[in-house]
């Protein structure tokens, strides 16, 4: 019994130790705010964004809880699919969460000061709009390009890459500039079918109202484009993918390799352009090559913002929300930490606007979106997963350069099959 | 006739020193082989040790270094300053005490009551708690969120707590083994001389339990000190992380700043490898005669 006694009273005293303590004041509304740790917005730069916010606005108090990078896609998950405890206002970005974002269509059609004109077009329509619903405001922009050494290029005697390169370029330059003798590649490959250069091609996997597979995941483009990744496979200038996930990227892209400048050009991003002006490492940058005489489309992304539709507070929510990610609050970012905002109006601000690299930047971000596309059909990534194994055989050299037609021509019935799978349940 | 007898000194002198040098390149091969093995198991340790030392763009270098060009020892000053690892570590070691306090109340009281005690469905109990270590944790997770949401108990550490004092099956299952190898005439002597059944299991049992109760703690210990998802899930307040959570914020959203992760989780594992190095002998004991007796 004393043993017990003991518990109890052990109990008993940890209590006040281990709950939380909550405090709130009856006339203010408090907005919980989740967000992330970023090269873009450091953990400062945002805290000191709700402290100007709440100055302004002395009636909400924002909690901001900053997650780690690779938790928030589950805390999110989970808070949403329980229903419960999950923030007025995040990052959605994840398609999945689109259904639980608060519609804000009624907020945006009253907001004098923000719509659809306000942000970057493209931006707009892949990462604010979804089913005829604003389900969010989009957060800066990002997109990818291919960096290239220069270092690397001049001790190799290899001309730059250009803005007007092709994908066959490409292939030349990788093949040019590697040196297997001392472990270094010439480029990196695509992560994935159907991203730019699949687009360059002028390949897609089904028709754009999505019926059919047929004439276009066993087209001549959809060909061409594999045909493209298997000579650059052959070439021997690239990493495999398991060398990528071995030295250690995480999945963010080849950027530590090619800082250690054993990767002379690596499709990468805003963030590690910002990492090589940190480092001193000289570089430049061009759009992913094209195809001659296609349209030419780059992989960019912004980071869709929204309230919670299960929210208490929806205009305190939207009041912050608007301000976050409007022309104040990415002003705000970019001047105070490394946001390149999704307002042309505030990028044109940037304080190195004309320097190379940023021209380069906003150049790539005037081209024709992947997302696009992608975003107008929701059943892309079942087919796509459907049809995997034809990416896999390709890259792991397993089939020949005069299989690949045939190779698509066998998962014809499986895309076929995911299409009419997916279209009733997501639609098309 | 006997091979002794035909054994003359010189011939026994040979056979001596054969066997003592037999008996020496049997160690000497053992330790060459063992001091090898074990410096290919401290290879990720002692990569990790260079990395932390190097700078961030040094480690993706051809051909790799083991020794850094110059030793960044700022970088563990810098991954203390970015993140208040101290305090995730604290808050670590509390979630830690905590959980053990709560394993070592629970589970061998309901390791008794299986092992000892005679009450209706029994087995079926038994079989049914065994089966709950069949369901994946990932399962579990948003129903709990809605239970621990409701007692109003998110964003505090009892959901963390809680569950460790009301048992865990693996626990309870390896306990209830070990009690049951222990022989029952020690109850009845006990019962005899007048001991309650609580007494019999403070007194008794208990102190024969140091095994199994060895093998709780420490992995109770390794296991709250390595969780990530459940910590996640149920904190919010960034000053109550605990160190698990706090590492993962080394990785940013486009890159991973490699050094200071590698200073702060070699910092951080310090504890783990103090535990085992005491802990071995107990732990290693503990399995091994639960996996014999059991």
């Amino acid at each position: 019994m004393k043993f017990v006694r003991t518990i109890l009273v052990l109990l008993v005293l940890l209590t006040p130790v281990v709950s939380a303590v909550e405090v709130s004041a009856q006339d203010t509304v408090t907005i919980e705010w989740w967000s992330v740790n970023s090269e873009e917005y450091s953990e400062e730069a945002q805290r000191a964004l709700a402290e100007a916010f709440m100055a302004e606005h002395p009636n909400i108090k924002v909690n901001l809880t900053i997650l780690p990078e690779s938790g928030f896609q589950d805390k999110m998950t989970t808070t949403l699919g329980a229903g419960e405890g999950a923030p007025d206002v995040a990052f959605f970005w994840d398609t999945n969460w689109y259904p639980q974002a608060l519609d804000l269509t009624a907020y945006i059609e009253a907001d004098p000061d923000l719509g659809p004109e306000t942000y970057f077009e493209g931006f707009w329509k892949t990462r604010a709009v979804w089913q005829d619903k604003v389900v969010g405001l989009p957060l800066g922009v990002g997109a990818n390009f291919v960096m290239y050494n220069k270092d690397v290029f001049d001790a190799a005697g290899v001309a730059y890459p250009t803005d007007d390169w092709t994908t066959e370029d490409f292939i030349r330059i990788a093949s040019e500039v590697a040196d297997p003798d001392i472990k270094r590649w010439g480029g990196d490959r695509p992560r994935d079918a159907y991203r730019a250069i699949w687009n360059n091609y002028g390949a897609f996997l089904y028709s754009d109202d999505s019926t059919t597979v047929d004439g276009y995941f066993n087209s001549e483009a959809n060909i061409a484009a594999y045909t493209w990744l298997w000579d650059l496979v052959a070439s021997g200038a690239t990493p495999t993918p398991a060398d990528i996930e071995i030295l250690g990227t995480e999945g963010t892209g080849p950027v530590d390799l090619f800082m250690a400048g054993r990767l002379a050009m690596a499709t990468l991003n805003q963030g590690h352009m910002l990492n090589a002006i940190e480092a001193g490492v000289p570089f430049g940058i061009v759009p992913e090559p094209q195809v001659p005489g296609n349209e030419r489309y780059v992989n960019a992304w912004s980071l869709t913002s929204s309230i919670w539709a299960g929210t208490e507070h929806p205009d305190e929510a939207y009041e912050f929300l608007s301000y976050w990610v409007g022309p104040e609050g990415q002003r705000f970012l970019m001047e105070n930490g490394n946001l390149f905002p999704s307002i042309p109006e505030v990028l044109a601000e940037y304080e190195y606007a004309d320097q190379d690299y940023a021209q380069a930047f906003f150049g790539v971000l005037e081209l024709k979106q992947v997302a696009e596309w992608k975003n107008e059909h929701p059943c892309f990534g079942t087919v796509n997963r459907a049809v995997s194994d034809v990416w896999d055989l390709v890259e792991l050299g397993e089939i020949g350069r005069d299989e690949i037609a045939s190779t698509l021509n066998d998962y014809m019935d499986d895309a076929q099959a995911a299409l009419d799978e997916c279209v009733p349940r997501l639609g098309g | 006739m006997s091979q002794n007898s035909i054994t003359t000194p010189r011939h026994r002198w040979r056979n001596d020193w054969w066997l003592i040098t037999r008996k020496i390149i049997g160690h000497v091969s053992a330790y060459v082989i063992m001091t090898a093995l074990a410096l290919v198991f401290m290879i990720p340790l002692l990569w990790m040790l260079s990395t932390s030392l190097k700078g961030r763009w040094e480690i993706f270098a051809w051909p790799p270094t083991w020794i850094p060009e110059t030793f960044h020892w700022e970088n563990y000053q810098e991954a203390f300053a970015k993140y208040p690892l101290a305090r995730f570590m604290g808050n670590s070691a509390f979630l830690v005490v905590m959980n053990i306090i709560g394993e070592l109340v629970s589970v061998p009281l309901i390791a008794y009551g299986f092992a000892r005690l005679r009450f209706p469905y029994k087995k079926t109990l038994f079989m049914l708690m065994l089966s709950t270590m069949m369901v994946p944790g990932h399962i579990k997770l948003i129903p709990l969120y809605n239970v621990f949401s409701r007692l109003d108990m998110i964003d505090t550490y009892w959901p963390l707590i809680l569950p460790s004092f009301f048992g865990n099956p693996f626990f309870i299952f390896l306990m209830v083994q070990y009690i049951r190898t222990i022989p029952r005439e020690l109850d009845e002597a006990a019962r005899i001389d007048g001991a309650g059944t609580w007494t019999i299991l403070y007194r008794i049992i208990l102190p024969l339990c140091r095994p199994p109760l060895t093998v709780i703690i420490v992995f109770t210990f390794l296991w709250t000190w390595n969780d990530f998802l459940q910590p996640l899930v149920y904190l919010n307040d960034f000053n109550k992380y605990p160190i698990a959570i706090g590492l993962a914020f080394f990785r940013g959203r486009y890159s991973v700043e490699w050094n200071l992760f590698m200073a702060a989780t070699l910092v951080s594992i310090i504890p783990i490898l103090i535990i085992y190095f005491f802990a071995q002998k107990h732990l290693i004991g503990g399995i091994s005669s639960i996996g014999i007796k059991g």
